[in-house]
């Protein structure tokens, strides 16, 4: 049941505590922030800024103190755990700083566990992880694991565990932090590509070079919302 | 996720560390080894005894001066109290119990035997009457047994187990030849089948001679033991009342007092051993219990640090969807899978420990067909015992926290 507005995310008075020690952190203070489809974002800030927090809530990790959240239609702030953990199997693809990958399972297994995770039947799940592995140009690595694989390479396999469900959104925290500017280009490119191809992409970064791929740009600082740009992306020609 | 799935990714991750998984394993190993071990030991002697047991026949009953006796305390006191048993009592039986079909006599003596160089010493010279053979009969090897014309005449023949065939008379034909036993010279008219040993005693260090013989070489001061025969194996209670009877009051036993002679039954041994056996196992399955428990107390722990060596990749399966359960299924798989792997390589270890018992030991180890169903049972109970913790624990890491784990 797709939900008739271009809205992707809506949320509302985001608000994050934290118990630390005897004293409380106000990590997030009042975040307003619509997405819609297809919207190409970035989401910067410097370190304690209240940006990882942010990015935890969209990618439904967890709950918001205060505040409503809508993902997809789903309304996620009030959800118990189980039920998040489904909404981020169906919506959510994420991508890491590092990478994540299992490291004794091959590629293709690596991109299985979504679809394992999301009831999907073996003969199934293996040709939409071959897909997914094709989509992201690694269709001759399928068997070997990470180990066996470069950095860049890595990358792209958690990528395209992070496509395979065809999720709503794709959620990249500093994906490139871990990589060579040659291979965070390469990466970056991989991105504008699936940007191009309908994916709606929220990256967070504390890089301005990658920041300025997406079309917009979210700057957080102090738990708040301190500028919302909208931008033309360097990456497309 | 399914159990096909967690299955095979427990069966990577036990592959993965496999010197750990094994070592993890090494108290369940060898609790169950022991157990089953154990188990078979029993098992063969059960079955031994049975079958031997089985020999006495049905309706068949022994009377003796003194019964099966478990303590000093009660041995002495028989020995005190307890008339011996004499040929009249057995005439008694024979004529006064109408239930008794066959009634036979034995009485027991040790004596060395010689032929020419060839000597043995303190073997069981048994006495008997020919009515024996038809309560217990005896499996002929070579020659014949006895006739009631040789008893009639305390004729100096003998029958041989198939060890003192083997000592004296070593590769020749025995039978016609002679014997000298308590300075008598005896013939030899047969021999036995060979029975075998029983841990590790002999069963065919034998001679048996007629009673009437044994009388005359040993005297009639001994106790003798009456074996009858039921004339209905059914009714065999009613015939040991009968001769009860008839024996307390030969021996004027006063009414209430207990009887001063023993009944021996193929279902009382049996009873008698069983409860023994009954006892050693319960004690060792008590001993194995504390290693089970120690085994699965290391395989909580090998979790518990698998759990946090896989923070990274419980952080991982949580953030693309995994639900608590599907964590909590995964681990516990795995905790099951470890111990009943450990359950199987102990199965493995007491099949083979007892074909090598029964082999070259006189032990006789018996593999029990229930054992690997049991031990998967047992296992299985550890793993889930021992694995909830864990499993839980991983189920309920936060993902955030996770993923930033090292």
């Amino acid at each position: 049941m797709q939900p008739a507005t271009d809205e992707l995310i809506r949320a509302e008075g985001l608000w994050k505590s934290y118990p630390m020690g005897t004293t409380i952190v106000d990590a997030l203070r009042g975040v307003d922030l619509v997405i819609r489809r297809n919207e190409y974002v970035a989401i910067m800030g410097p370190s304690g800024s209240g940006k990882s927090t942010l990015m935890n809530l969209i990618g439904c990790l967890d709950s918001p103190s205060k505040g409503s959240y809508s993902l997809n239609g789903h309304q996620v702030a009030q959800l118990a755990e189980d039920e998040l953990a489904r909404i981020r199997n169906r919506e959510i693809g994420f991508v890491f700083q590092t990478f994540n990958l299992l490291p004794r399972a091959s590629a293709l297994r690596n991109v299985e566990l979504p679809l394992i995770y999301g009831g999907v039947p073996p003969a199934e799940r293996r040709v939409r992880a071959a897909e997914a592995l094709l989509q992201v140009d690694l269709a001759d690595r399928v068997d070997h694991r990470p180990n066996e694989l470069s950095g860049g390479q890595r990358q792209r396999v958690s990528i395209a565990r992070a496509l395979v469900t065809r999720p709503a959104l794709l959620l990249a925290d500093e994906p490139t932090g871990n990589l060579d500017s040659a291979t965070s280009v390469e990466i970056m490119t991989l991105f504008d590509r699936l940007h191009q191809q309908g994916n709606t992409i929220v990256v967070v970064t504390h890089e301005r070079e990658i920041a300025e791929h997406s079309q917009r740009i979210v700057t957080i600082r102090d738990g708040r919302v301190e500028r919302d740009e909208l931008r033309q992306p360097v990456g497309v020609p | 996720m399914n159990a096909v799935e967690s299955t095979r990714l427990a069966l990577e991750s036990i592959w993965a560390n496999r010197l750990r998984s094994f070592l993890t394993l090494l108290g369940v190993i060898i609790g169950i080894a022991a157990i089953i071990a154990t188990a078979a030991v029993i098992n063969g002697l059960n079955l031994y005894v049975s079958e031997k047991l089985s020999n006495l026949g049905k309706g068949v009953f022994v009377v003796q001066r003194i019964g099966l006796i478990t303590n000093q305390k009660e041995f002495l006191e028989a020995i005190r109290r307890n008339k011996k048993l004499r040929p009249a009592d057995a005439r008694a039986i024979e004529e006064r119990c109408p239930l008794a079909e066959v009634v036979a006599m034995e009485v027991h003596g040790q004596a060395d035997l010689k032929r020419g160089d060839f000597e043995i010493r303190d073997t069981d010279i048994g006495g008997v009457t020919p009515q024996i053979l038809a309560i217990e009969p005896y499996e002929v090897e070579l020659g014949r047994t006895f006739t009631q014309d040789e008893e009639d005449r305390a004729a100096p023949v003998a029958f041989l187990g198939s060890d003192v065939q083997d000592n004296l008379f070593p590769g020749i034909d025995p039978v016609g030849k002679q014997l000298r036993i308590r300075g008598a010279m005896l013939e030899v008219v047969g021999t036995a089948v060979k029975k075998g040993a029983f841990l590790g005693m002999s069963q065919d260090n034998y001679v048996k001679i007629p009673f009437s013989l044994h009388r005359k070489l040993w005297g009639s001061s001994r106790s003798i033991n009456i074996s009858v025969k039921a004339a209905d194996a059914d009714h065999m209670e009613q015939t040991i009342d009968e001769v009860r009877a008839v024996l307390r009051a030969r021996h004027h036993v006063r009414p209430g007092d207990d009887d001063d002679f023993a009944f021996m039954t193929a279902e009382g041994i049996n009873d008698l051993w069983r409860s023994l056996t009954q006892t050693i196992f319960t004690v060792a399955l008590f001993v194995v219990g504390i290693s089970l428990v120690v085994g699965g107390i290391v395989i909580m722990n090998i979790m518990l640090v698998s759990v946090i060596e896989r923070t990274r990749e419980i952080g991982v399966r949580k953030a693309v969807g995994a639900r608590q359960r599907d964590i909590v299924q995964q681990f516990l798989i795995e905790a099951v899978l470890l111990s009943c792997l450990g359950g199987a390589i102990g199965v493995a270890i007491a099949g083979a420990a007892s074909a090598l018992l029964a082999a070259y030991t006189p032990l006789p180890a018996r593999f029990p067909a229930w054992a690997p169903f049991t031990a998967f049972v047992i296992c299985t109970a550890i793993g889930i015992f021992f694995g909830i913790h864990p499993a839980r624990r991983a189920a309920r890491l936060d993902p955030i926290e996770a993923l930033r784990a090292e």
